[in-house]
């Protein structure tokens, strides 16, 4: 083993920290990453207990060729007579000998299982760092343009690799160079293998406090040793990689042709600004203004894509890999060095990117960051989780582009955009959402000291409780885990329903003491409210209604199942979602109405009675005219598109009862298959809801039994008048988004396919229908054959 | 657990009887209607239309052989015969054979536990696999249908498997009996794609038992 092995009390007590670290990563509120300067053992994630025992035996100076040490016993007698007693087949089971391990268990010697059967027998064995140096075949200096370029080119491969979930040692701890980079002496590769090892662990502590990661989608540890030997030192980087391009470009202008050269100082400009927008994502927690880093953070990102062009452009100006080899690039990578190092599994196969599409993949996500950063734009939760919602749609494969979000977002738990408190960010969530008055701070309402203390109750509340929080997180995580995650988050919301309906109701009965009070005022501004648990039912809704049509977006629901899916909500969610958002805009409307009565009172009271300077302030506030009617509608846009969606989820209910009815629908045999398990099992997160009240099974089938009872073409025809009502909402938005556009082709298209139905196309052949599901997550384009 | 595992003697009495006998007994398992069943589902083009399929128990070492050729040939993962003796050994009673005359031509590998967290009995198809000039003749669901109530015999609730994304032929053999995809398994299995979790319940439990069922 190498040098750079630290004692073991202090590797063992640093991996300890480690694991705890990454335990309470969700709740880590002020580590100060910045102030990390070195890669310690903790850092690099060195957590694999085979290659633990490794170093701790390596480290205390133990030779193991020396083994048997101690007074070790031959057994093999006694062993094959206990075997005797057992009969063939019969196995002695260990206690802790389970599936696990049975399936982890490999056979040595079988070419499926064991990796070292990779080798050959005279194959040598894979060339070291130092193997490489002393036989000649990397070169640590002077180095050619094409053979820069093929390096840079070959690690900007390997580090897509990695973040598309491949092991680390696998693709970039192939390189040898960033093995020992302070050994390299050709500046622009040292200082390009440098800014590597930093990125590398920079992404790392990226995606470990972000916490949006699964086992699927990235693998966070890998061989520490390698990123322990050297000093990491984020903060040099930018200016060590600007020094190298600088003295390049000195030297190009006195070269003839330039333009090779040129490709090296793009590359290496491409990685310093990269590197240095990934950095400052990193480094959002200690950001003095969220407004000011994600603006750095955006100017670095827009160079580095004006970059790409020229990068992809020139691939070909470098050294490329060799055919039917496994290195990225002919010099500088040992593919196989760390296979033996491996934890004895199964051998994976690893797929390096090719060149064109990694640097497509960089570019695709340089993009995906610039659009993170429009977060910082959205200050409040309802537009911050509508953010959230469709950044996942667009971009929810990148674990690195989901935990950058996170990072601009909300540096820790407690805070949002920088330094502001969550708790102050839901108030002022709630005050946009439908400006209860007793949020506004102008509202005299606001400093009566019981309201304050209930409001504070409560938000103290969504706090601990963490559900808001949760939910904006949940849509971090990949589209399979969000389900999972939502069906829990929708339990919680039942309590935090209570509490905000609870609020609702002290707010009546305050306006009931002040009216009493004579304080009139108050008492108007605190009647009727159901401000709060709007709000809360609201954002439950949402959740709900992801969760149930995100089992269409995995492919969870038979066709069989389609009907009831439909069903719920058409016949309540989606109305729910209306009547929340109508609910609000009234709210909204009657405020700004009585608000305008108010300023009316005031200022004629003040233009008949008020004094000199003061009057002056008011009319100057008062003149103002208000025409802002159409901002007193802000979500007529939603609830348009909810029309939609709920003629859409109409006729789909509608045209599955109606093929159903028609035997077009492959049905489970009845041995053991049970309607009302599945029914209950798939709206089971709703169940611990007070509101909305559960649906019953039973319920569901009175509803489906009388709705089925028309003939089949009635109800295609009913399906498609369904569908027709969605397309005229679907038409009549202006300036429709592609979503939109192909909603309305899904309408069309099923609107013709029942009426074709209705009038009895097919009659005799009883084929069920494909479900196409390609133009629309949540809706098909029901295709006959 | 420990009254399931003691349903399982019939198998293990057999499993001292007919050591190294590894032609196929003709079925006399306890709990399932005794086959012979005859398939005439699809001819299919390489074997008679009224070929008789027989079925069995595992109850013999042999067997393992014939399980780890069966399976090996017809999936992508492999398994190391830890895994197969894992399974084989702790749940006999949950191993079926189909046969065509001495021939074994498919064969499904199960276990019973309870669940962590609810105790409820969780069955589990651990492998299922037709050899394929026999496909599309129903043995498959025979099969399963025949694990399924051997499990419900021993008081499952809840029967789990995972299948691939892309196996249309064995999602629609599951979902004909009434499996519904339960979860999406991201990159599950070796070759990175996407897995189902399917399921069955076998009765209605009562939700909150078992909650955690989703996470």
């Amino acid at each position: 083993m190498n040098a750079s092995i630290l004692d073991p009390p202090d590797f063992q007590a640093a991996t300890a920290a480690a694991a705890a670290a990454a335990r309470a990563h969700t709740e880590q509120t002020d580590l100060d990453l910045a102030e990390q300067e070195q890669w310690s053992m903790s850092e690099c994630g060195f957590m694999d207990p085979e290659v633990q025992r490794t170093i701790r035996s390596a480290s205390g100076a133990e030779d193991i060729t020396q083994y048997p040490l101690h007074g070790w016993v031959d057994v093999t007698a006694e062993f094959h007579e206990a075997c005797a007693e057992l009969l063939p087949g019969e196995l002695a089971q260990d206690m802790l000998f389970g599936l696990f391990e049975a399936m982890s268990a490999i056979e040595i010697m079988d070419p499926k299982m064991d990796v070292g059967m990779g080798f050959d027998k005279q194959d040598l064995p894979p060339p070291s760092f130092e193997a490489a140096v002393a036989m000649g075949v990397i070169k640590l200096d002077e180095l050619t343009t094409a053979e820069l370029i093929g390096i840079f080119d070959a690690l900007f491969a390997c580090f897509v690799s990695w973040l598309e979930g491949n092991s680390m040692d696998q693709v970039l701890f192939t390189c040898l160079y960033l093995h020992a980079p302070a050994q390299i002496q050709d500046r622009p590769l040292r200082a390009f293998c440098t800014a590597v090892r930093n990125l590398i662990a920079v992404v790392k502590n990226i995606i470990v406090m972000a916490g949006v990661n699964e086992e699927e989608d990235f693998q966070l540890y890998g061989n520490s040793a390698l990123l322990a030997a050297e000093k990491a030192q984020p903060a040099s980087i930018a200016p060590m990689l600007k020094e190298v391009e600088d003295s390049l470009v000195r030297k190009c202008k006195q070269l003839s042709s330039p333009e090779d050269s040129m490709s090296v100082v793009h590359r290496l400009r491409f990685m310093r600004h990269l590197f240095q927008a990934i950095y400052q994502v990193e480094l959002m927690a200690g950001a003095d203004s969220a407004e000011e880093a994600i603006n750095d953070i955006y100017k670095n990102l827009n160079v580095a894509s004006e970059l790409m062009p020229l990068i992809r452009r020139t691939i070909d100006r470098g050294t490329q890999p060799v055919d039917g080899s496994e290195a990225p690039n002919p010099m500088g990578f040992s593919p196989r060095i760390h296979d033996r190092s491996q934890p004895p599994t199964f051998p994976r196969s690893i797929k390096i990117r090719d060149r064109p599409s990694s640097y497509q993949f960089l570019e695709e996500m340089i993009s995906r960051f610039k659009y993170a950063c429009k977060i910082i734009r959205h200050k409040d939760y309802y537009s911050a989780l509508n953010f959230f919602i469709e950044y996942s749609r667009k971009s929810g494969q990148c674990i690195l582009s989901r935990s950058v979000l996170q990072s601009l977002f909300s540096s820790s738990i407690r805070l949002v955009h920088g330094k502001q408190p969550m708790k102050q960010f839901l108030r002022h969530s709630v005050q946009i959402f439908n400006s209860p008055p007793v949020l506004n701070a102008k509202h005299p309402v606001a400093s009566d000291p019981k309201v304050q203390q209930h409001l504070e109750t409560f938000f103290r509340y969504c706090i601990n409780m963490n559900t808001f929080n949760q939910f904006i997180r949940i849509c971090g995580f990949n589209r399979a885990r969000q389900r999972d995650k939502l069906a829990r988050l929708i339990e919680n919301f039942d309590t935090i329903q209570v509490d905000a309906a609870r609020l609702d109701s002290l707010m009546n009965q305050l306006a009931n003491e002040r009216a009493l009070e004579g304080n009139e005022l108050h008492a108007t501004a605190l009647k009727h409210s159901t401000h709060f648990s709007t709000w809360v039912l609201y954002n439950c809704f949402r959740a709900m209604l992801i969760f149930l049509m995100s089992g269409f977006e995995l492919e969870l629901y038979a066709v069989h199942e389609f009907l009831y899916i439909y069903w719920y909500p058409y016949e309540f969610l989606v109305g729910f979602l209306v009547s929340a958002l109508t609910r609000t805009e009234n709210i909204l409307l009657a405020q700004e109405e009585y608000a305008e009565h108010q300023s009316k009172i005031q200022a004629n009271g003040s233009s008949s009675g008020g004094g000199g300077n003061n009057s002056g302030k008011n009319r100057n506030k008062t003149a103002k005219p208000r025409k802002n009617k159409k901002q007193q509608r802000p979500y007529r846009c939603e609830i348009v598109y909810y029309h939609a969606l709920l003629s859409l989820c109409g006729g789909m209910y509608k045209a599955m009862a109606a093929l159903t009815k028609d035997g077009r629908v492959r049905l489970p045999m009845s041995k053991f298959d049970n309607e009302e398990i599945r029914y209950n099992r798939r709206f089971l997160p709703f169940v611990t809801l007070t509101s909305p009240p559960p649906v019953s099974y039973a319920e569901f089938k009175n509803i489906r039994d009388h709705m089925m009872r028309p003939s089949v073409e009635e109800l295609y025809t009913l399906a498609a008048k369904h569908f027709d009502q969605a397309r005229n909402v679907l038409e009549s938005i202006q300036n429709p988004e592609q979503e939109i556009l192909d909603l309305l082709q899904i309408a069309r298209t099923n609107f013709v396919v029942m009426n074709v139905l209705a009038r009895g196309h097919q009659k005799g052949l009883k084929r069920q229908p494909d479900f196409d599901f390609s133009k629309h997550n949540y809706f098909p384009i029901i295709k006959l054959k | 657990m420990n009254k399931s595992l003691e349903t399982t003697n019939t198998s293990g009495d057999k499993k001292k009887t007919q050591i190294s006998d590894s032609k196929p007994s003709s079925i006399n398992v306890n709990s399932f209607t005794p086959t012979p069943i005859k398939e005439n589902i699809e001819p299919n083009e390489e074997l008679d239309d009224e070929i008789e399929i027989t079925y069995t128990d595992f109850h013999d070492e042999s067997q393992l052989k014939i399980v780890q050729s069966i399976i090996d040939k017809e999936l992508s993962e492999p398994y190391s015969i830890y895994t197969y003796r894992y399974f084989v050994y702790n749940w006999p009673e949950l191993c079926f054979f189909a046969c065509h005359g001495e021939r074994y031509v498919g064969v499904i590998v199960c276990k019973l536990e309870p669940h962590q967290t609810s105790w409820l009995l969780q069955g589990y198809i651990a492998m299922l696999a037709v050899e394929m000039p026999y496909r599309k003749r129903k043995i498959g669901t025979s099969l399963v249908q025949m694990a399924i109530e051997a499990m419900i015999d021993r008081s499952a609730a809840e029967i789990i498997l995972e299948t691939e994304l892309s196996n249309k032929p064995a999602l629609a053999l599951y979902e004909s009996l009434g499996f519904i995809r339960e979860k999406r398994l991201l990159r599950y299995y070796m070759n990175g794609v996407d897995a189902f979790r399917l399921k069955l319940w076998t009765r209605d439990v009562t939700p909150q038992d078992s909650s955690e069922d989703y996470v």
